[in-house]
């Protein structure tokens, strides 16, 4: 447990010390102290995982506190782990992208701070089990994120996005505060072991519990419709920061509704059903927006949206599974949930690193004007490619993995013989079946249109070189994760078996049918590797004939131009021409009128629903009736006296009548 | 085992795009070339050069292997010829369609990798139908199996046992999805034409424009073969138990045959729909399917 304090005071205060170096070694210096806070706070992690005793430490700092624990126990460790080694791999990566901007003059001190803070508070989340300490644990989180979000401050729009953020991430503290206040009166103490007991008694009083913070923590994890911080949050951000922010920080909110589902014990059969409904709409609303979205760092973090849907289905079906006494479908519903938290961090830092590596090149978010990059940048190209098909749940990457355990769960849930149950799961493996397939034709359209084909612009035409070793090594890093626990699936179960465990307090489970189902796949997926290899060594034999150079074959038309392709709005309308009520398109068009047409613009994008119908009506009606108030502040500081007194009295009345 | 599902998949797969073709010929008054005449161009395409877009890329070479790769690797998990499946495993359908996924967003973006627009087209809508039928068929086979309580392909042989008097009315609906998945997945008359290659109605056919030599054969062997699956299914949920080793041969052969004929039928008798009369038509089959899991709930908890 020292060593893990060790780990978050050195995260802390090395941003201040990596100011000091010169401008070339900055980063080289954050990354040094923090690989030796990730081994620091990693060793302890996986001691506990693979079966050490849980580790605990109090601290009475502060009596009106109580007793601060902060516990690592396997749930906590699993996260401890991933945080550990995404924050080495992102800042590794930081070497690479903060360097132009390093360059160009930018002052990025307060950008060294606050990004091991970051990871310093979330390994403080995670593992910190006193409800006070845990809110200011969250609130620096928050706080060192935002900060992060609006690195580039002299853009606007940065401001706006992190500015929304912050306020999102207030209304959701808000409800986490109430709950735990809640909580905490009853129980009298701020400890989550003395919630536990106060759960247990009353189902209602912690069905209500659950739903605030579900609510509370949802937000962070960007369940629908709580999720809307996410799109503008993460292009606003510089890209290590999105991927940190997309990997690893919203995965905390997950954290903290495993937690509370660990102090709930069994949950209550609504519940399940209603975290089953919201996660299996977040998962659709996610990738139906993803396919939308033509700006590559929105449609990461609408497939983040999809992703935290899967892992709430998983986390969904084991509530089920709970509720009805049905151990094993528990153990493959919460397996497959939380190895979709480790697969998600995995292949979406790989994709948002991949897309500021195309960034960094292009200066362009926008897919529309990219193309033919597979060329000049092909080392990029294949990492996108493989945390494409990663992030589809294809075989043999890690994504299937996962989504095959949760698919298991609902599969052994049909067992369950009820009427309602059996329905819902039915719809569930369909919808779960169709989020699968809508991910393959955002992702394939996301790679087909950055990297394939001709360039589209200038932009994407300049790039010569792919980007240095320092970006590439990371996601290389990434990207064999990916395969590894696609390939050899029992390793990453390992992981997860005893965080599992904690959830299921009671009930014995048998693990070994789930085990030898792991094995067979990852014998499948081997033998698919295999077969692959043989074959294309088979078709390197037969390509020894000639090769002819063409070009692209169009009805005899010998001249093709890069405006003739296919574009990714194109290739996503015939899809959303079926969904017209479910998103709001907004046509730019300017078209040619006169006999010699001069100008003419065509302009097309997609808006959140929930943003255009809900979000800014709201926002309007709160200008409108806010606005009344103006008059209030008068610069006047006789009125602003005037104002204080009459609070005075009406509080002195107030207590005097109660 | 092994040998018998490996003849299968390399030989009947080209039959049945050979009696479709005939049928169509015969349907056409015409005598219509040997029903061996796909295995010939097989054979004769796996010989020839390759003429290569300049846009392309690495993506565009490998595709095709990976999609015939994968596309015999789904085979593995489908009980061809009736006998069992070479790896009969719980929730097999996942991996199966997983697999097939596999190859279909190696084609998408293999199709993309020319920048051409045809096959962006052609891309754009394969993408967008898979995401009506796949549903769909996890729809179907999910709700017999939930009837069976046994998530292997093997609930499919049992849904009279398991389903009572639902019984027929289940595997007719579960044949009509099938059937519809055929045409959708092979890319037949009425929703997409293999007889034409420059129709901007095109969806399968046009995406493989640019391919040539081993690529093409690649290419229409793994499209048949996607075929030949889901006529294995059908065969599957037909086909009764308890038949000797040869006399299921037999008479898997000749449903395949039977199916091959339908679809010439098909194809010579309707016309191509309107590409927003393809959406209707896509969706009859998630309905369809909606209809089976109706059925399948209205025998658990029903009378």
């Amino acid at each position: 447990m020292n060593s893990f304090f060790t780990s978050l005071i050195i995260l802390l205060m090395c941003g201040f010390a990596a100011g000091r170096f010169s401008d070339k070694f900055k980063i080289i210096a954050l990354s040094i102290f923090t690989a030796i806070a990730s081994v620091c706070s990693f060793l302890p992690a996986v001691n506990v995982l693979l079966g050490g005793e849980t580790l605990v430490k109090t601290f009475n700092f502060n009596p009106l506190f109580g007793d601060v624990n902060f516990v690592i126990d396997p749930l906590s460790a699993f996260f401890v782990i991933i945080i550990s080694v995404m924050s080495l791999v992102t800042v590794i990566y930081a070497n690479g992208y903060l360097r132009p901007y390093v360059e160009k003059g930018k002052n990025i001190n307060a950008h060294l701070v606050f990004l091991p803070m970051l990871f310093a508070s979330m390994q403080a989340v995670v593992t910190c089990q006193n409800a006070f300490m845990f809110l200011i644990c969250w609130e620096i989180m928050s706080l060192s994120s935002f900060f992060l979000v609006i690195f580039e401050n002299e853009k606007k729009d940065v401001l706006r996005a992190g500015i929304k953020y912050l306020v999102f991430m207030h209304i959701s503290v808000l409800f986490i505060m109430i709950a735990f206040a809640f909580l905490s009166i009853k129980a009298g103490s701020f400890d989550f072991n003395a919630f536990k007991a106060v759960l247990s008694k009353n189902i209602h009083f912690a069905n209500l519990v659950f739903a605030l913070l579900f609510i509370g923590f949802g937000t962070k994890a960007g369940f629908v419709p709580f999720h809307n911080w996410l799109p503008d949050g993460h292009p606003a951000a510089p890209s290590h920061v999105s991927a940190v922010m997309s990997g690893v920080m919203i995965k905390t909110g997950i954290y903290g509704i495993l937690r509370v589902l660990s102090l709930m014990g069994t949950p209550a059969k609504g519940v399940a059903f209603a975290v089953l409904v919201i996660s299996l709409i977040t998962a659709l609303y996610g990738v139906l927006y993803a396919i939308t979205q033509n700006d590559i760092k929105r449609l990461l973090a609408y497939s983040s949206i999809e992703n935290i849907g899967i892992i709430g289905m998983g986390i969904s079906v084991g509530m089920l599974g709970l509720a009805y006494g049905q151990p094993v479908v528990a153990m493959l519903g919460f397996s497959g949930g939380m190895l979709h938290i480790l697969n998600h961090s995995v292949f979406k830092e790989l994709m948002f690193m991949a897309a500021g590596s195309v960034y960094t090149k292009t200066h362009t978010r926008n897919i529309e004007i990219l193309g033919g990059l597979v060329k000049s940048m092909p080392k990029t190209a294949i990492l996108f490619l493989i945390g494409s098909v990663a992030i589809c749940g294809l075989p043999p990457f890690n994504g299937f993995i996962s989504e095959f355990l949760v698919y298991l769960g609902m599969f052994k849930g049909l067992s369950i013989h009820n009427f309602f149950s059996v329905i819902m799961i039915l719809f569930a493996i369909a919808g779960l079946a169709l989020v699968g397939t809508m991910a393959l034709l955002c992702f394939t359209k996301a790679f087909s249109i950055i990297f394939l084909g001709m360039p589209r612009s200038s932009s994407a035409q300049k790039v010569t070189r792919d980007n240095e070793l320092s970006m590439i090594i990371p996601m290389g890093f990434l990207a064999v994760m990916a395969l590894v626990i696609g390939v050899l699936p029992i390793f990453a179960f390992a992981l997860i078996l005893s965080p599992v465990s904690v959830l299921m307090p009671v009930v014995q489970y048998n693990i070994l049918p789930t085990l030898s189902v792991v094995g067979v796949i990852t014998l499948y997926a081997l033998a698919f590797l295999v077969f692959l290899a043989v074959l294309i060594l088979v078709k390197l034999k037969l390509t020894n004939g000639k090769i002819d150079m063409h070009e692209t074959w169009g009805c005899g038309y010998n001249r093709p131009n890069n405006h003739m392709q296919y574009t990714a709005s194109s290739y996503a309308s015939p899809f959303l021409s079926m969904l017209n009520p479910l998103i709001k398109k907004v046509f730019d068009v300017e078209k040619p009128r006169k006999l010699f047409p001069h100008s003419a613009h065509f302009n097309f994008h997609v808006e959140d629903i929930e943003e255009a119908y809900i979000i800014e009506p709201v926002l309007k009606t709160d200008e409108w009736f806010l606005s009344k108030f103006e008059g209030l502040q008068s610069g006047n500081i006789q009125s602003y006296i005037k104002y204080g007194l009459i609070f005075l009295v009406i509080v002195i009345i107030g207590s005097l009548l109660v | 085992m092994i040998i018998l599902n490996l003849i299968i998949l390399l030989i009947v797969p080209f039959l049945m795009a050979g009696v479709i073709k005939k049928t169509k010929a015969f349907w056409g008054g015409r005598k219509g070339a040997s029903i061996f005449q796909p295995l010939y161009d097989f054979i004769k395409l796996m010989k020839k050069d390759f003429v290569i877009s300049k846009t392309t890329s690495t993506v565009f070479k490998i595709a095709p292997i990976v999609q015939i790769a994968s596309v015999l690797f789904a085979s593995m998990f489908v009980p061809l010829a009736c006998g069992n499946a070479l790896i009969n495993v719980t929730a097999g359908i996942v991996i199966f369609a997983y697999t097939l996924s596999l190859g279909k967003f190696v084609s998408l973006v293999s199709a993309m990798d020319t920048g051409s627009s045809f096959e962006g087209m052609g891309a754009s809508r394969e993408a967008c139908f898979t995401t009506i039928v796949e549903p769909a068929f996890f729809m179907l086979i999910t709700s017999i199996m939930a009837l069976s309580g046994n998530f292997t392909f093997d609930s499919l042989q049992n849904i009279l046992a398991s389903a009572g008097n639902y019984g027929v009315l289940i595997q007719i609906f579960a044949v009509v999805v099938l059937f519809i998945m055929i045409l959708i997945e092979g890319s037949r008359v009425p929703v997409d034409d293999p007889a034409t290659h420059l129709e901007l109605t095109m969806i399968h056919e046009v995406m493989i424009l640019d391919n040539s030599g081993s690529d093409l054969a690649f290419f229409t062997w793994a499209n048949s073969i996607k075929m030949l699956l889901l006529s294995s299914l059908i065969a599957y949920i037909i086909i009764p138990q308890g038949l000797s080793d040869l006399a299921s041969i037999g008479a898997y052969l000749l449903l395949m045959f039977i199916i091959s004929i339908v679809i010439g039928t098909v194809e010579s008798a309707m016309a191509r729909f309107r590409m927003s009369h393809v959406f209707e038509f896509v969706f009859l089959m998630s309905s369809f399917a909606l209809v089976v899991l109706a059925l399948v709930v209205a025998r658990m908890f029903g009378g």
